[in-house]
């Protein structure tokens, strides 16, 4: 015999359909009672956003070797949707984006600063979702200018800090940029 | 290139053929191979994992990952160890890199068998066999220093190397293509379930089939070939009717006829095209003539570099080039099943693998495998260590019609064959006996 009697299934891919077929019942399940029960109050669509929101965050942990930068632009970008969406549902009173994605933005880039400062060796790693997350991080600009927020300050201060901090990572890792930008865009 | 940051900041491009492997793989398109040694003794895990670190200090070229750029893919340094473990799923499956500390190849073992499974785009057969010839080199002196070790020190060598793209060195702008439009005859059949992939080894005697090759003034490959064209012929386009030409595609190692020194992929190919019923190749001696013919007629390096050049005039077009990544991903995708509609199936002959002093005591016998894929449902791979030639179907066809004609051909004409099999097969044959009753 030069192979293995029984080819085991991996038995984590069943484990994760297993639940995620779970969780679409649930969440078609909570559908039906709420507008059964109480129709007025959308409150279903707001527990099924956070099942979403629990899934797209499971489903990019469980990836071995997972780069810690990509899971701060993931969190970031999935926070400011559920907020966005929280919001949209209970009356558009607009503290998403008055308060709650800058103050998101804020702990990104900070925490991307301390990223870049503790471990600047393996900057290159961290240099495309950091130029990612300065992208992102422009969205109160275009908030400000669009006449969407009505505090501009928080918005004005997030999207500074992230260019403070972008021009901090140039001044210490500018070789480690240019060379992550040259292999991405290679033609 | 130490594990330092500039160890760190090494990439390099996919070399011209690798190009399209990364875009079009995937769960049912694997492009992997296999390799593997079956060993005289009972394969010592830990002492292999520790042959494979020592062997990528030495082939960096392997101790990459892949990574998406905006317009292709390229590969950067791996700052993680190999995975080394036991065998545990059907051999030239999709390598799920995330699983596998982001290498684009795999080492696992049963019992007394190595394996190394290989991503296309990190290298081809020829590069990857003188890889996993270093590995086994280096589990044997870590197994048995007393023995090895002045062997080790007085005639084993690192062969040179390099990383370079080969292709762009030595294509011709200005080759025309030599492609045949005509599509070919698709294997018919119903497919294993499951993902399962049927592996049947036919061990032959090599002097044997040298000289029934020689008797027939055909070379191994070419005879091989026939003897495939054969089977299928028989086995399957009789019954289905077939119309069009079986096809089978021939890689070709370049560096036969270039000179080039790298680890990366460096191959091309024939297609030999038999039009069964206008040339009435119903017979294994027309098979056989015909096959001579068009190996003579394709082999030669005029033909070779006109297919070579096509393909990297693909890669090279200033209209594909700038277009994004994920936009080349999904044309290729979508075109890729017809493509590959213009081959029946694949024969990889990798030849002689030459194993030097003591060593070869430890080696029973070599295997290489290629993927089948859903339109190429068999695909054949063979290599020779010492006096066996292994000859390889890994297939995703239920039934081994093809296989058995082609066992029972040889046989008759007095080479002996051993079978070896990773089973598959019998389990769904039992099962079918089983549903009858």
């Amino acid at each position: 015999m030069i192979y293995p009697e029984k080819i085991k299934a991996k038995k984590s891919d069943k484990i994760i359909k297993i639940l995620l077929s779970i969780s679409i019942g649930m969440a078609l399940i909570l559908v039906v009672i709420n507008k059964l029960t109480t129709p007025n109050i959308p409150w279903a669509a707001l527990v099924n956003a956070g099942i979403l929101y629990s899934w797209v965050v499971v489903m990019y942990s469980i990836k071995k070797n997972i780069n810690i930068a990509g899971y701060v632009l993931l969190q970031t970008i999935a926070l400011s949707i559920l907020t966005i969406y929280i919001d949209y549902k209970l009356g558009m009173k607009g503290w998403s984006i008055n308060m709650a994605i800058p103050i998101m933005i804020m702990i990104a880039n900070m925490t991307m600063l301390v990223l870049t400062i503790v471990s600047y060796k393996k900057y290159i790693k961290y240099a495309i979702y950091q130029l990612m997350i300065v992208f992102f991080s422009m969205l109160p600009v275009i908030f400000v200018t669009e006449h969407m927020v009505q505090d501009k300050i928080l918005s004005v201060i997030a999207s500074g800090i992230s260019v403070l901090n972008f021009m901090i990572c140039l001044l210490l890792c500018a070789r480690d940029v240019k060379e992550e930008i040259v292999r991405k865009f290679h033609m | 290139m130490r594990d330092n940051k500039d160890s760190k900041l090494y990439w390099r491009r996919l070399d011209n053929s690798a190009k399209i492997f990364p875009m079009s793989t995937g769960k049912r398109y694997s492009t992997v191979f296999r390799l593997s040694a079956v060993l005289k003794e009972r394969v010592e895990p830990k002492i292999l994992e520790e042959a494979v670190k020592q062997t990528l200090q030495k082939y960096k070229s392997f101790k990459v990952r892949m990574k998406a750029g905006f317009f292709w893919y390229y590969l950067e340094y791996n700052t993680k160890n190999p995975i080394v473990e036991e065998e545990q799923d059907y051999p030239c499956k999709y390598i799920d890199s995330r699983r596998n500390n982001n290498y684009l190849f795999k080492v696992t073992y049963f019992e007394d068998k190595v394996n190394i499974d290989i991503f296309h785009s990190l290298t081809d057969g020829n590069s990857g066999t003188i890889f996993f010839k270093e590995i086994i080199y280096t589990y044997l002196e870590l197994m048995h220093p007393e023995v090895l070790n002045e062997e080790e020190r007085s005639i084993r060598k690192i062969e040179d190397y390099d990383t370079e793209d080969s292709y762009m060195k030595n294509y011709d702008k200005k080759a025309k293509s030599n492609a045949s439009g005509k599509k070919a005859y698709v294997l018919r059949g119903e497919k294993i379930k499951l993902g399962a992939i049927s592996t049947i080894h036919q061990i032959m005697d090599l002097e044997a089939l040298k000289q029934e090759s020689k008797k027939q003034g055909a070379t191994i490959t070419q005879y091989l070939t026939a003897v495939l064209m054969y089977s299928i012929y028989q086995e399957n386009y009789m019954k289905a009717k077939g119309r069009k030409p079986i096809k089978i595609c021939i890689p070709v190692n370049l560096k036969k006829y270039f000179p080039s020194k790298t680890m990366l992929n460096f191959f091309s190919y024939i297609t030999v095209e038999g039009q069964m019923n206008k040339d009435q190749l119903d017979t294994f001696e027309k098979i056989l003539d015909f096959v001579k013919q068009d190996f003579s007629k394709r082999l030669t390096e005029e033909e070779i570099i006109k297919t070579m050049s096509t393909n990297v005039k693909i890669g090279t077009n200033p209209l594909i080039r700038p277009v994004p990544l994920l936009v080349k991903k999904a044309l290729v995708r979508l075109s890729y099943i017809e493509i590959r509609k213009y081959t029946t199936t694949t024969f990889s002959n990798i030849g002689r693998i030459g194993i030097i002093g003591k060593y070869k005591d430890y080696i029973d016998y070599f295997l290489m495998l290629i993927a089948p894929e859903p339109v190429e449902k068999i695909k054949c791979s063979s290599c020779t260590f010492e006096n066996k030639m292994v000859f390889t179907f890994t297939s995703i066809l239920q039934d081994n019609r093809i296989e058995k004609r082609f066992y029972e051909f040889l046989r008759e004409r007095g080479i002996k064959i051993e079978i070896e099999s990773n089973g598959v097969l019998d389990d769904i044959s039992r099962e079918n006996k089983s549903k009858e009753k």
